[in-house]
């Protein structure tokens, strides 16, 4: 109702257009005749924000819950459920086919549920009923609720940030640092998953409870869990979209991007002059690209391969073998420990220190370098490091107690066994032994509490080496200049805590 | 047409009486009663202040409507009354000066007491809190922090800081600076109820407002400062701790859970919240180390 009004006062502020998906910058780089053809392929399988279509390729949850009639009779229809499923309220539409006679198709039959009993799985159905599903028919319950309420919650919350089509663009974007999460390359920062998997709808879940301090990310904490499960899987279907289009475009744009186009032509052309009897030309590449739609063993099959690898990733990700286990508890938190960790950190071996500086200020040197680009492999424009979306990024300042991705000890081990995807942040989980990623984890813990400053990392190094003590002894003397570039590089950080003495 | 403005200003008074007299049996009122004492001696407080300006706003509308009676009376044909001219009357003057004067005086000597309990640190029921302290079995000595929470405003949520406990279990007090044993919470304060407690509330950005409205409690959170906020739940009950000061874009959803429950009750929620806190993903593991 609340979010019906708003989108009403919206609507009459900004004019009812409908909300369209945007499509990514590369888009337009292609030819009109392939721009054509992902536009309907989307337009197919995904739909528009206020039509959606769900494929039926993708492992999504889109319905409220799905199962089989056990008994149906009178207005009672009895029920067995895939679990888990959400909450049934009243008013929860039964929806099921009903086998068409010899030759003619299904025909869908609906009806609506007045209670619910969860216990026996019960379902009283609403008002003068035509038709009942029969024993063993498939049934649906709540088509597309999840979905649906996940676009309205998404469009009061979400949009104005994440943007219409998930693409981190939305109307306030412009004012952030860092950016909205852009969720059409699939990838979210903090997950509870090894390296190579995509995030848990539990990760998502979490993000949206606790929100993301020291970023504009705020917690969602008191929506029920009802309205954070459609949250998350309608975020997981915009994911699926954008990746869909990034995989395609990226796929098209080899042969039919504006620019390789004109190169097949020039080349064509040259080919003609030396007298060639085929030689490619725009009629002919935009015949080759509508035959490659029109075979299925082209195009299509390329598409069938992209949403395979889509439901793949994301599928075998939501399995508890994709989530990072310690297979030893957390190590005390005591001196030894942590000295242990500030020689992992100090180590040439995991180069801790190339990124977050000696004294864990997030200023060592690649802040200042140029790195390669993540995807392509290629030098950065500018200095500094960048993250697969292309923006840049700062390393994590561990001195000011603030942990994006949460502060338990699973949280931080994760990081470091995972690393952080889409960023610069590597995978130490082969690498290292638990005992060493604990170490770790100790000494990022003592970070904020200790006050060490920058450019005394290789004094403490020695000294740690030598005498295995933790503290390195600091003297006045050279600690009062470095304290204050220190503090310098506190007050730069957006996400540094104003410390005031009352 | 002159009688039309007649009715027209007795319309007002009659209309905002009636809507004053059936607004609590619509809900258009307070949200809910006070839920707590000082809660409640603010209602007084505005209950006061609305007596005294509906007395005046109905007199002056009733006064005004005889003024504008009796001048539509007098210029009736026939009528041989003449106008009073009052204007540069010395008497009424002063008589309208100090009226008010003293109604103003009388309001801001009423609610000293209220106001200086509420926002004045040494009329705060420091004794009542620190039995809290006490029943809660805090690890204190007399200069440590009487707050039990550092309530931390931020575009758009709450953070919040909790003392976290020492290794033999024993609640440890609040400090200014973050500790590694502190416990943290996200839109969701936990606090003791039937008693005073204290937090400390500060924001690290802009302005916002710390707003319970069942409890009628208002501070607005200013950068720099930490300033200390005492209130008294009468009800073991969730209340919605709300953003007052139009703080962003984001202002409305900047909503949280103000959760007062017994003194047991808290020491278990802040006990899980360290259980949470030290989660390190070995599903065997009990309770690891203090971190």
């Amino acid at each position: 109702m609340r979010t019906c009004f708003l989108l009403t006062i919206i609507c009459l502020l900004t004019g009812c257009g409908k909300p369209q998906f945007e499509n990514r910058a590369q888009f337009a780089e292609l030819e009109p005749y392939a721009q054509e053809y992902v536009q309907k392929v989307l337009d197919a399988h995904f739909g528009t924000p206020t039509e959606m279509v769900v494929w039926d390729r993708l492992p999504l949850e889109p319905h409220d819950a799905t199962g089989t009639v056990v008994s149906a009779a009178d207005r009672e229809v009895k029920l067995e459920l895939t679990e888990p499923h959400q909450d049934i309220l009243p008013g929860t539409e039964l929806f099921w086919k009903v086998k068409g006679e010899e030759g003619e198709p299904a025909t869908s039959q609906s009806v609506w549920i007045r209670e619910w009993n969860e216990e026996t799985h019960t379902a009283i159905l609403e008002g003068n009923v035509t038709a009942l599903p029969v024993e063993n028919d498939q049934v649906i319950l709540g088509p597309g609720a999840v979905l649906s309420r996940g676009r309205m919650l998404y469009a009061e919350h979400c949009q104005h940030c994440h943007g219409v089509s998930g693409d981190g663009a939305g109307p306030t974007s412009p004012y952030m640092n860092p950016k909205p999460r852009d969720y059409r390359l699939g990838l979210f920062k903090f997950t509870s998953t090894q390296g190579p998997f995509r995030a848990q709808r539990a990760d998502l879940a979490r993000v949206l409870e606790l929100g993301i301090p020291g970023t504009y990310m705020p917690s969602f904490k008191l929506l029920t869990e009802r309205e954070m499960n459609s949250l998350v899987e309608y975020v997981l279907w915009l994911s699926m979209r954008g990746e869909t289009e990034y995989l395609m475009v990226k796929f098209l744009s080899d042969s039919y991007s504006t620019t390789a186009v004109k190169e097949r032509v020039a080349s064509g052309k040259e080919k003609k002059n030396d007298g060639a009897e085929e030689y490619e030309t725009y009629s002919s590449i935009r015949q080759e690209f509508i035959d490659a739609v029109n075979d299925e063993d082209e195009i299509p099959a390329e598409l069938q391969m992209f949403s395979e690898l889509i439901a793949s990733r994301w599928s075998d990700s939501q399995e508890t073998s994709a989530v990072v286990t310690p297979s030893e508890v957390h190590k005390e938190y005591t001196e030894e420990s942590i000295a242990n960790g500030r020689k992992l950190y100090l180590s040439d071996a995991l180069k801790c220190v190339s990124c977050h500086g000696e004294a864990g200020y997030g200023n060592g040197p690649q802040t200042w370098s140029i790195t390669k680009d993540l995807d392509t492999g290629k030098d950065n424009p500018a200095p500094g490091l960048y993250d697969a979306w292309g923006n840049p990024l700062k390393p994590r300042n561990l001195h000011t107690g603030i942990f994006r991705g949460g502060r338990r000890p699973i949280d931080l081990y994760a990081r470091l066994h995972a690393g952080i995807k889409g960023t610069p942040m590597p995978a130490f989980g082969g690498k290292l032994k638990d005992e060493e990623l604990w170490d770790l984890v100790n000494y990022i813990y003592s970070v904020p509490f200790t006050e060490d400053v920058a450019g005394a990392g290789k004094v403490a190094e020695a000294q740690a080496a030598e005498s295995s003590e933790v503290e390195p002894a600091t003297s006045p003397e050279p600690a009062t200049v470095p304290e204050k570039a220190a503090a310098n590089v506190q007050a730069e950080e957006s996400d540094t805590e104003v410390v005031v003495n009352n | 047409m002159k009688w039309f403005w007649c009715f027209f200003f007795m319309f007002w008074p009659i209309l905002a009486l009636l809507v004053c007299w059936i607004a609590p049996g619509y809900g258009w009122w307070f949200p809910s009663a006070a839920a707590s004492q000082l809660g409640s001696r603010i209602d007084d407080l505005f209950y006061m202040i609305l007596i005294i300006t509906t007395i005046t706003f109905v007199g002056t509308q009733f006064a005004l409507g005889y003024v504008l009676f009796t001048g539509a009376q007098s210029s009736e044909e026939g009528s041989t009354r003449k106008v009073w001219f009052s204007h540069g009357s010395h008497e009424l003057e002063v008589i309208w000066s100090i009226v008010p004067a003293f109604v103003l005086l009388f309001i801001s000597l009423y609610q000293l007491d209220v106001w200086a309990e509420y926002r004045v640190k040494d009329a705060f029921p420091k004794a009542k809190m620190l039995g809290v302290l006490d029943r809660i079995e805090q690890k204190r000595n007399s200069k440590d922090s009487i707050a039990l929470a550092e309530v931390t405003a931020r575009q758009f949520e709450w953070r919040i800081r909790y003392p976290g406990f020492d290794q033999e279990g024993h609640l440890l007090p609040l400090m200014l600076e973050p500790q590694p044993t502190d416990l943290y919470s996200v839109n969701d304060l936990h606090l003791p109820a039937n008693a005073p407690v204290m937090i400390n509330l500060r924001t690290i950005d802009v302005q916002h407002s710390f707003f319970l409205p069942e409890l009628r409690i208002k501070q607005d959170a200013v950068p720099g400062l930490i300033i200390p906020i005492w209130f008294e739940a009468n009800h073991e009950a969730t209340y919605s701790l709300l953003c007052a000061e139009l703080c962003g874009w984001g202002h409305y959803k900047m909503k949280a859970n103000f959760v007062a429950e017994s003194e047991q009750e808290f020491v278990a929620y802040l006990k899980q919240l360290q259980k949470e806190q030290n989660y390190d993903g070995v599903a065997t593991s009990e309770e690891t180390s203090d971190e």
